[in-house]
């Protein structure tokens, strides 16, 4: 088995002469690449993009709010992944931002780590309703799923704010037609494990319609390099194909015992992506048979008329730019000044997976130090 | 969130496992390989407390290196 240093050799051996642009679009890869130090040990003419890869950044600002209105005046026990809890909204300072100042002020809000944990709090409070607020990609969604199809208690009910990871990338390619920014990007490394339960197959447009170089990668250093070997390859030979870097667990067809299941629970819906806009068919909602479980229908109203910078990022926020891969995370004027880890401004900077937060908690200073 | 860890299958009740990663204990659901043989002592991705795929034992070792090395560097790193 090869090792990083003898990918990193190959990779300085290869003939390039001019640059490439390599997007991921996952915070996983995103955060190995940083941590390890990738950025520094490839040569100059390499780009490394964070793209698309949080879900939580992209969570409609307006989903958030509802979250906090829910927690606040609904009575309800409401249940989230962790990284939700601190995601700021945009309202009067004398109202709470965050799920976690909504706790603060008394909501009860609860972080979990698993979808079983949503049905196992509203078994034990049969009493109260109770509302699991997640933001996902496919990875995610598809365990959602799982859960529903399982069975769930009635009190249990879901603000589903999950989305598709390619119609993001489809998004920026498209973009790049006569008329429209240039994605900024031509290489691609594709999320593994959005591919181990979605199959490879669904990257192979970038390859084939947009003759791109692409690789799916897994975690390790290892398996980055030898996608970005892959794409490098591609890249110099002119031939595009789109390459496993992760056969560990991504086959093909992927996980069709999962697929189904989502098929089953939710329906592919055009969805608001925050700081992006509406991306057609890249979000998930409940199937009919789970509509009496939908938060968004049980609950109605909780949207005040006319509030200031609805959906939007926060005032001076480049987080929108962010994970478009437009620009670099120091570029942002309030990277590590006003917007840190432990007093985070944007979604970049809260969520585990935003590019923000994986660079200033790895000590990158600037782009220069990655 | 896509983070994945690799867990070992100690014991299977229905679609319900109780899994290991070093040490560490964690119920898990196999409701998404229902369709697939899975046994005790298997190791399987896991992602939310659900199992994504089956995959070998030196692809679990060579993960849980990486997440011991990423933890390491979180404790040092974080919040700063």
């Amino acid at each position: 088995m090869k090792t990083a240093q003898d990918w990193l050799t190959k990779i300085k051996a290869l003939p390039l002469d001019s640059r490439v642009r390599i997007m991921n679009v996952c915070g996983g890869h995103e955060r190995t690449i940083t941590m390890a130090g990738l950025r520094g040990a490839l040569p100059q003419n390499v780009e490394l993009i964070p793209g698309p890869g949080c879900p939580v950044c992209v969570c409609p600002e307006e989903d958030v709010y509802l979250a906090i209105q829910l927690a606040l005046h609904a009575g309800v026990i409401m249940v989230a992944f962790g990284d939700m809890l601190r995601v700021p909204v945009n309202v009067p300072k004398s109202e709470p931002r965050s799920l976690e100042q909504a706790k603060a002020a008394g909501a009860d809000i609860r972080p979990i780590a698993s979808p079983q944990e949503a049905v196992k709090i509203a078994r034990e409070n049969p009493e109260r309703k109770v509302v699991f607020f997640v933001a996902g990609f496919e990875t995610t969604t598809a365990p959602v799923a799982a859960m529903l199809l399982e069975g769930i208690p009635e009190n249990l009910s879901l603000l589903l704010s999950c989305r598709l990871t390619w119609p993001a990338v489809a998004m920026l390619l498209d973009s790049s037609k006569p008329g429209f920014d240039a994605p900024g990007f031509n290489a691609l490394i594709a999320p593994g494990h959005v591919a181990t339960v979605m199959g490879p197959e669904e990257w192979t447009f970038v390859t084939g319609q947009h003759a791109l170089p692409a690789a799916i990668a897994g975690f390790t250093p290892v398996s980055l390099l030898a996608a970005i070997y892959s794409v490098l390859r591609q890249s110099i030979e002119g031939e595009c194909f789109l390459d496993n870097c992760y056969p560990e667990v991504v086959r093909p067809g992927g996980n069709a015992t999962a697929q189904s299941q989502l098929s089953q629970a939710m329906r592919v819906v055009d969805a608001n992506w925050r700081g992006i806009g509406i991306i057609p068919a890249s979000g998930f909602a409940l199937a009919k048979r789970f509509e009496r479980h939908d938060a968004r229908k049980q609950y109605t109203g909780f949207e005040k008329e006319g509030r200031k910078r609805v959906g939007e990022m926060p005032p001076g926020c480049d987080c929108a730019r962010v994970v478009l891969g437009k620009i670099y995370p120091d570029q942002c004027k309030l990277f590590g000044t006003a917007c840190t880890p432990r007093t985070p401004v944007g979604p970049c900077m809260v969520s585990d997976e935003g590019a923000c937060r994986i660079w200033r908690a790895s000590g990158v200073k600037s782009c220069s130090t990655v | 969130m896509c983070l994945g860890i690799p867990m070992q299958i100690v014991s299977i009740d229905g679609y319900n496992a109780r899994c290991a990663a070093k040490g560490v204990m964690r119920d898990v659901s196999l409701f998404m390989l229902q369709d697939e043989p899975v046994a005790v002592d298997d190791f399987v991705m896991v992602h939310v407390g659900y199992a994504l795929q089956k995959m070998t034992e030196q692809e679990a070792r060579s993960t849980w290196e990486l997440l011991d090395e990423m933890l390491a560097y979180d404790t040092d790193m974080q919040e700063t």
